[in-house]
């Protein structure tokens, strides 16, 4: 088994590994441009441009396919560039936007022909990096290794554009088209193998991560490749971990990495007397969400007894949910529950006994399925019938039991934040804040 | 006469012959469980003296439609409204619509909706349309139960022979992308293992591959059943991990353009799957 998850987690991982390397320095252009959500505009333009090329009637992977995207992808770039000289008063940002949303949006009016558009929208969305295949890695490595090349030699001039404060200038407008072009082309294609949303998550989270801890271009570099590598390792392991899509499991990896690199920052690297105090104010806003959530969920259980109580069940899972209802009601509950989990077993043994006979002996005749049918659906609605007496006894307990832990948790817990709340006040009375303070 | 689905409509023309207009709301290559209706099919609805649906929750959305702007006539209980799935045998009972724990990918309804893939059903859902057709326009009684006669004529002769061409491959583990089969599968006696896709529209996960992959390896599956609109990759990773062939066969009239009609539907997917089966097992 785990050599089977290997050899299904290899491709993958190499994948992101390159993305990675090449998404991190855009991300950190992108950040110095300020034009964060140009990748979903531009990826939106060229996917258009490849729906296009579907419905008119050419294959993704043909040549003229992949004309059709670099077209639309550079007309996208050349948008994306005068959007810059557009945004005097207002942000790019702003365009950027406009951009995408006209793109989706004739993108749904274009698919609208297709039958299989809707399909085809998804999965530009959602992406299949577990499926990508050896050959798009191969063509990956060449294309991002050409780019990345080129943007070392010329990275003076396009870190220089970037920065630049006079974008009307020709120069940069020149410079500006040669980044959005490339771009494209790297966004273009990582977009069809992962989709939109994980190629933002390389895109931006490795960068803001490097930013967090250097200004310098190269060591921001540096920290987002490998914060970028531990989240893609994560993401691609955790998804084989939890059983889950990849793809949105890798998503939640990168932001989990970030809140840690976030947290690292703070409490760790932070210079001193910010460091102490970041860690205070942490510890304070953890206690202080802690006991702000037992109060409420105390108060909760008080007045709907009835309703969802996630901090009570679990507190339930370690004393059992049975224990504040009397004897009998005891019993009746285990009963229930013990009958639902027979019904449930007993509809599977239905399945599986018509299941088997679509293939192995005598076929069933129509009555016999129907008459399977029909006790499967018998069971299942008796099921639940023993599924209410177990809701209704649970409530009944949790009627009871408010008293007995809704009661103290809900005063812990506002004891508890009235305490942190009160020695915020006391050390800030002692201590009064920095801009009171006479400078030295 | 309107038809929520390809296969309905075909199966209504071919017992109204000439002498009704017989539409399909569903477009043919699209994938009818993400369907959406849009303004002109309440047109459609309108002027329909007949409207056939698959039921099982399938076409859920034509209750709201029908509520919406249906003529009396068609509406659910009345003398234009056929659910086809009325008192067929049905498979994969899960007993409510509500179910928030249906683990086989359909969203909604009781039974598995896909029964239309048993050539046999043909017979019960060819009457309840004829009988609505009958209800509806007394005049036409005789055309419509001699045409549906004539279609299950032929349907029962080319049943002997689809029967015999899967005959050696009874039993052969397949794995199918969505679980559109079971009909199909008790008809024809083939055994599907798994699915790939358990919830409908999400991926599969990765370990559920990687579960699928070593079940494919231990039970020698050669062939996964693919739908024409169903995502691709995960059908094709399996593929390559396994080396088992992707067979697209289409579930419904019209996914394929060689799936013209009810009985072409059938003798592309039955020869098609017969052919790959046969190439597997060389």
């Amino acid at each position: 088994m785990f050599e089977e998850i290997l050899a299904f987690a290899a491709l993958p991982l190499a994948a992101a590994v390159v993305f990675t390397g090449i998404h991190t320095w855009f991300g950190l252009q992108v950040l110095r441009r300020n034009v964060v959500f140009a990748d979903l505009a531009l990826a939106q333009v060229s996917a258009l441009g490849a729906t296009v090329a579907v419905v008119v009637g050419h294959p993704v992977h043909s040549a003229a396919g992949y004309a059709y995207t670099l077209l639309f992808t550079a007309i996208g770039a050349a948008l994306l560039t005068t959007t810059r000289a557009l945004a005097r008063s207002v942000q790019q940002e702003a365009f950027i936007g406009v951009l995408y949303v006209v793109a989706t949006a004739a993108t749904v009016l274009v698919v609208d022909r297709s039958p299989q558009g809707a399909e085809h929208v998804k999965r530009m969305l959602v992406g299949g990096i577990l499926s990508v295949t050896a050959d798009q890695v191969v063509t990956c490595v060449a294309l991002y290794g050409a780019i990345g090349a080129l943007h070392w030699l010329l990275r003076r001039p396009l870190l220089a554009a970037a920065d630049n404060a006079a974008p009307s200038d020709p120069k940069t407008a020149f410079w500006d088209l040669v980044f959005y072009l490339s771009f494209g082309l790297v966004v273009t294609s990582s977009v069809t193998i992962a989709g939109v949303l994980l190629v933002f998550c390389f895109l931006i989270v490795p960068a803001l991560i490097g930013t967090l801890f250097s200004a310098r271009i190269a060591t921001a570099l540096v920290i987002g490749w490998i914060a970028g590598a531990i989240a893609s390792v994560a993401g691609i392991f955790g998804s084989f971990l939890l059983d889950a899509p990849t793809g949105a499991v890798t998503v939640v990896a990168f932001a989990l990495v970030l809140v840690a690199a976030g947290a690292v920052r703070a409490f760790a690297t932070a210079p001193l007397p910010e460091r102490g105090r970041n860690r205070r104010r942490g510890w304070r806003a953890a206690a202080l969400a802690a006991c702000m959530i037992l109060a409420l969920s105390g108060l909760w259980v008080i007045a709907v007894p009835a309703g969802d109580h996630p901090v009570v069940a679990a507190i339930e899972m370690v004393i059992g949910p049975e224990r504040f209802m009397t004897p009998s009601e005891r019993a009746d509950y285990f009963e229930a529950a013990a009958v639902e989990r027979r019904h449930k077993d007993d509809v599977e043994r239905l399945y599986a006994i018509e299941r088997q006979s679509r293939w192995q002996g005598g076929e069933l005749t129509s009555d016999e399925v129907r008459r399977i049918g029909s006790m499967q659906q018998t069971l299942t609605e008796m099921g639940r019938g023993e599924r209410f007496v177990v809701d209704y006894l649970r409530t009944r307990a949790r009627e009871r039991e408010r008293w007995y832990i809704g009661l103290p948790l809900a005063a812990c817990g506002l004891i508890g934040a009235a305490a942190i709340a009160r020695r915020r006040k006391t050390r800030s009375a002692s201590n009064p804040p920095a801009p009171d303070r006479p400078v030295r | 006469m309107l038809a929520t689905t390809g296969d309905l409509a075909s199966l209504a023309r071919a017992v109204a012959g000439d002498l009704a207009q017989v539409e399909a709301m569903i477009p043919p290559a699209a994938d009818p469980e993400a369907f959406e209706p849009r303004p002109s099919d309440l047109g459609k609805l309108k002027g329909a003296a007949v409207v056939v649906r698959v039921g099982l929750g399938f076409d859920h959305w034509l209750d709201k439609l029908l509520a919406m702007h249906g003529d009396a006539t068609v509406n659910r209980g009345s003398s234009g409204y056929v659910d086809a799935s009325f008192g067929l045998a049905l498979l994969e009972v899960r007993g409510s619509s509500i179910d928030p724990a249906n683990q086989d990918g359909h969203a909604h309804g009781l039974a598995n909706p896909h029964y239309w893939l048993d050539p046999l059903n043909a017979e019960p859902i060819t009457g309840g349309i004829a009988e609505a057709i009958i209800r509806r326009a007394p005049a036409m009684t005789e055309n419509a139960i001699a045409g549906r006669d004539r279609f299950l004529g032929r349907l029962k002769a080319r049943l002997v022979e689809w029967e015999r061409l899967l005959a050696p491959y009874r039993g052969v583990p397949l794995v199918a992308y969505h679980n559109t089969w079971p009909y199909f599968a008790r008809r024809f006696r083939l055994n599907i293992v798994d699915v790939i896709e358990t919830r409908d529209g999400v991926s599969p996960s990765p370990a559920r591959l990687a579960r699928l992959a070593a079940t494919m390896r231990e039970q020698k599956v050669r062939v996964i059943l693919h739908e024409p609109f169903e995502p691709e990759e995960a059908s094709q990773l399996l593929a390559r991990r396994t080396g088992a062939t992707v067979v697209k066969i289409a579930p419904s009239v019209g996914n394929l353009p060689a799936a013209a009609d009810y009985l072409a539907l059938f003798d592309y997917n039955i020869d098609t799957l017969a052919r790959a089966l046969s190439a597997a097992s060389n």
